[in-house]
């Protein structure tokens, strides 16, 4: 019996590494897909640009967020895609290669190989807005911990489908509604102010206010900010916490 | 004994539940044991418990009630104890269509753990066994389903793991390629692994099993050797009357006899068959003699099983 595979699987994230480079290089063949991830916010981008160039600083932060949150997209339609049609995770999930590196890995390889767009974003905004460091490395924070809420909500969602099909149509709905509809790419303050906690409870938007008021753009109560840090801290905690949790209980079946 | 078992299930079961619809029981309390070394087969018809037995053995699917160890693990208590012992090929798997094979054996070797050289030198190997080398750098959406076939079961050899579990793994394959995947079984074999796999190619069940048991409606109907199976259908050779049917009584005391449109056929011991063959010279019958396969013993088993219930 050879030993060299048997050490011990115990460890929650063995296996990471490797697997999120197996992701990058996946990814990183479909160089169509990484063209078309940007189409939704150059288009947004480009009515800005036309109808309020004032705003095209808010709606460069705004593509930025909605570029990571859809990110999540895109780990639910992997997910299931390798599931469904190709059953590869069963090799995968079947080995010392732990479900949560499964999870992780495959969203942390899609982040890497989608991100060269992303960081063309920042740079476009950098120059338009001239934003200070801190103000980068508050913008780059919300990215991220958007990108986590997306991913792990995208994980966990593609465990409920049996049929590509469906996945198509409702991670399209939800990612482009909570990205596109709330205050992400516009002006918080131009959102009805009764919905204002609503905006500030959904990660894209919170993150995208907090961005705004950052740059000066939004000014936000202590309360809006307290609601938007403490539902983005809480919110993506919980989800990215449950998301381990359900990769690894899903790993033996519904 | 337990240090020269790799799997054994104890009155294993699953019912599969979902709304709207009745309790499905797929695995009926499945007692089974595959010692170090062997390769063992699982047969059944679609739907008896095969895959499902796959499943929960490769720590995929939790049981409903009952035991089964790899290894000395307990895969439902402590799967991730025995999951770096094991390795499986999925049913209809396929390997990531934007890696290359090798690609898709490599870095899955690496997200196993193992180090640079090991994992490179064994998809070498693994490639080179499965007739890969000269396809191993174009993507597996460029691949042929038997190629692609063949990438899935390179992946999974090439961990060299201590138990595989191959469902169905050369479904899809030319007849070369087939032997190249009954041979580096073999090769795995012998170095140590144990297989259990799932077939529905009886002649591939004979040529690389050691033993097999027989699954119906998720209960084992006979285990053995396929020459045991063979015997268990009352003989070992079998004679082909085409127009005995109408002279089917006549031959019933030689063995179980088979109808199929005016042809008979009758399973016979070799010691009897003298005797046979001359009254099928007196009836003016020809006759063709053959041994009895894997699949006449398998259908007769199943049939036989299918009529009592």
């Amino acid at each position: 019996m050879r030993t060299d595979a048997l050490a011990p699987s115990t460890r929650a994230f063995r296996g990471l590494g490797a697997f999120l480079w197996t992701e990058v290089l996946v990814q990183a063949h479909e160089e169509l897909a990484m063209a078309t991830s940007m189409l939704v916010q150059a288009v947004l981008l480009v009515f800005v640009w036309i109808l309020a160039p004032a705003l095209i600083g808010v709606a460069l932060v705004g593509a930025i967020l909605y570029s990571t949150f859809t990110m999540g997209q895109r780990v639910l339609n992997e997910a299931a895609y390798v599931r469904i049609d190709h059953k590869a995770n069963d090799l995968y999930l079947a080995s010392p290669l732990s479900p949560e590196s499964y999870f992780v890995g495959m969203a942390a390889g899609i982040l890497l190989v989608y991100l060269p767009p992303v960081v063309i974003l920042g740079l476009l905004a950098a120059v338009v807005i001239h934003f200070t460091v801190a103000q980068g490395l508050l913008l780059l924070a919300l990215a991220g911990v958007v990108w986590l809420f997306s991913a792990s909500v995208g994980y966990v969602f593609s465990t409920f489908f049996r049929d590509n099909r469906a996945i198509w149509a409702y991670s399209s709905l939800f990612f482009n509604v909570f990205g596109v509809l709330p205050p992400v790419f516009y002006p918080f303050r131009l959102f009805p102010a009764a919905l204002h906690p609503v905006a500030l409870l959904m990660p894209p938007s919170a993150a995208a206010a907090l961005a705004q008021m950052s740059l000066g753009v939004t000014p936000l109560t202590s309360g809006d900010v307290a609601l938007a840090v403490g539902g983005l801290v809480a919110e993506t905690a919980a989800v990215f916490l449950f998301a381990i949790y359900w990769a690894r209980r899903t790993v033996r079946g519904p | 004994m337990t240090d020269l078992v790799a799997l054994r299930s104890e009155e294993l079961r699953k019912v599969y539940r979902s709304k709207g619809a009745p309790p499905t029981e797929a695995l009926a309390g499945v007692s089974l044991e595959v010692r170090r070394g062997e390769r063992v087969a699982l047969l059944g018809r679609n739907g008896a418990g095969k895959t499902t037995f796959l499943k929960i053995a490769s720590t995929l699917l939790r049981p409903t009630s009952g035991r089964i160890e790899v290894f000395g693990f307990d895969v439902d208590e402590t799967p991730e104890k025995a999951r770096p012992y094991i390795a499986v090929v999925p049913q209809e798997g396929k390997p990531f269509f934007h890696l290359t094979p090798r690609e898709q054996v490599y870095t899955y070797l690496r997200a196993r753990g193992l180090g640079r050289e090991n994992a490179k030198a064994r998809t070498e190997d693994a490639l080179e066994k499965m007739g890969l080398t000269e396809v191993a750098n174009r993507l597996s959406i460029t691949l042929s389903g038997g190629q692609r076939q063949r990438a899935m079961v390179a992946t999974v050899i090439a961990t060299e793991a201590p138990l595989l579990f191959l469902d169905e793994p050369t479904i899809g394959m030319d007849p070369f390629a087939r032997r190249a995947v009954w041979e580096a079984i073999r090769v795995l074999t012998r170095h140590g692994s144990t297989i259990l796999l799932t077939t529905h190619y009886l002649d591939e069940a004979e040529a690389l099993s050691h033993r097999l048991y027989v699954i119906e409606r998720g209960e084992v109907l006979v285990s053995g050797t396929a020459d045991d199976l063979k015997r268990s259908v009352g003989g070992t050779v079998k004679v082909l009357l085409p127009g005995g049917a109408a002279r089917v009584e006549s031959f019933r005391s030689f063995g179980s006899c088979v109808l199929d449109g005016d042809a008979l056929t009758v399973i016979v011991t070799p010691e009897r068959l003298g005797e046979l063959m001359e009254l099928a010279v007196r009836s003016k019958l020809l006759a063709t003699v053959g041994p009895v396969t894997l699949e006449e013993a398998f259908l007769r088993v199943v049939g036989r099983s299918i009529d009592e219930n």
